[in-house]
């Protein structure tokens, strides 16, 4: 069975997908020996909110896309404020960064050798 | 041919039994342990089984705006893709079964998606405080991602400059090769760094105190499982007994291979069982420092602070490791 080699180690991925399947199948068999049963349209499947009024609409429980990260950017908001200063908007100013940035690792690389 | 396959199967069997009883057993010893630390009397150690077991005959709902395939389906991938990391590790002071079939990057890549399984899960419950745990664990992980992969590289990068054209990332030559003998003095204190930060990254990987983010019992009400009960929570509750054995097991792997059986002088069956029961005492001793005795001392920490102490202090920590690793073999 051939495999992916680094050099430095191996990676089979079919290997690895067949052992998935495999333990797959023995967990599901394993989750069918449980009760699969629930009372639908009751209390029961409402999501918890802690006490609070569960409403009817999915909509009314989404909670939006831009909180995803939110703990990332408040632990590390001194970063974050420092790069957002750094992002104006204009095209000329990437293309400096660009530019200074490969000119920086130029350096580093003739240093280095 | 079919006899080494039966063979392989067979001690596939073993492996994933064997893991899932162990998982369950360091579980039930972590809660008791930790409730006597406390100076309570905790549950006895074989609660855990109990607590499947009532999952199992507990009802499994499904809330009413949630995603059914993908609620159901999560729980079964988390648990199966964490099983099969058992496959590539050294366990008991056994090769890894599936050792020539993928290495420490594999391992990397792998830890993942179990919490992968867990966040889609989480997304798809249709609930407010699932979703918020959800975005916990996805901000827990790309925190602590990055001082794990510069343990992993560091260790095996030093590995490489001591046998150069090896498989250094592949863990039985990391485990056969232990580099405490080999490093000097400067690479000592860099391996020192380097298992520390693997350690405060494990209860950060088991999302336990002070890393249970993604759960906050006493904030969100359970957050990415809260919707979940009955034999779907089962499969979780199963998945992270796993993970705490394959947590234990690769620490031990990385940087404690060494085996009994040689210091006194036994091989063959005797020699085995005592290597296993070594295995068996390391892997408690890690998971008693790194979950028990850490969850007793410290309180949760808020999200924000995980993210700030992951990807600061601790990839601080694991770069400094890398540091001195590079000068103790170039200076």
């Amino acid at each position: 069975m051939n495999g992916l080699t680094s050099g430095f180690g191996a990676w089979n991925p079919i290997a690895w997908a067949l052992l998935f399947v495999g333990i797959l199948v023995v967990s599901f068999i394993v989750r069918s020996l449980g009760n699969k049963g629930y009372k639908r349209g009751t209390g029961q499947t409402k999501v918890f909110l802690s006490g609070n009024e569960e409403p009817d609409t999915p909509d009314a429980l989404h909670v939006r896309g831009d909180h995803l990260y939110w703990g990332m950017i408040d632990g590390l908001s001194a970063y974050y404020r420092r790069v957002k200063a750094w992002h104006t908007g204009i095209l000329s100013d990437y293309v400096a960064w660009f530019v200074g940035v490969l000119g920086l690792v130029f350096v580093i690389l003739v240093l280095v050798r | 041919m079919s006899g080494t396959l039966l063979n392989a199967v067979w001690q596939g069997i073993v492996i994933l039994v064997g893991g899932t009883l162990l998982g369950m057993i360091y579980k039930g010893l972590d809660r008791k342990l930790a409730a006597q630390m406390q100076g309570r009397i905790g549950p006895p150690i074989r609660q855990p089984f109990f607590d499947v077991i009532k999952l199992m005959v507990k009802e499994n709902v499904v809330p009413d705006h949630a995603v059914g395939w993908l609620y159901n389906l999560m729980p079964l991938l988390s648990l199966a893709s964490v099983a099969t990391l058992l496959f590539y590790l050294p366990l008991g002071g056994f090769q890894p079964l599936l050792g020539g079939f993928g290495d420490l990057i594999l391992i990397l890549y792998l830890l993942a998606v179990p919490s992968i399984a867990m966040v889609l899960g989480g997304f798809a419950a249709g609930s407010p405080l699932a979703t918020v745990g959800a975005q916990r664990e996805m901000v827990m992980m790309m925190a602590y991602e990055f001082p794990l992969a510069i343990t992993f590289l560091s260790l095996g990068w030093t590995l490489s400059t001591f046998m150069p054209g090896a498989h250094v990332f592949s863990l039985s030559v990391l485990a056969a090769n232990p580099l405490w003998g080999m490093v000097g003095p400067l690479g000592v204190i860099g391996l020192i760094l380097l298992f520390a930060a693997l350690m405060i990254v494990t209860p950060a990987e088991l999302a336990k105190i002070p890393f249970d983010i993604p759960e906050a019992e006493t904030e969100i009400a359970g957050g990415i499982l809260a919707e979940y009960s009955g034999r779907n929570m089962a499969m979780f509750y199963l998945a992270d007994a796993i993970k705490m054995v394959v947590m234990g097991s690769l620490t031990v792997a990385l940087f404690f291979p060494y085996g009994l059986s040689g210091l006194v002088g036994l091989s063959g069956a005797w020699g085995s069982v005592i290597d296993v029961a070594f295995y068996l005492v390391k892997v408690f001793v890690v998971i008693f420092f790194a979950v028990i005795v850490v969850r007793v001392a410290f309180a949760r920490i808020k999200i924000g602070q995980a993210a700030r102490l992951f990807w600061l202090p601790i990839t601080g920590i694991s770069l400094l490791g890398m540091l001195l690793l590079t000068l103790d073999r170039f200076v």
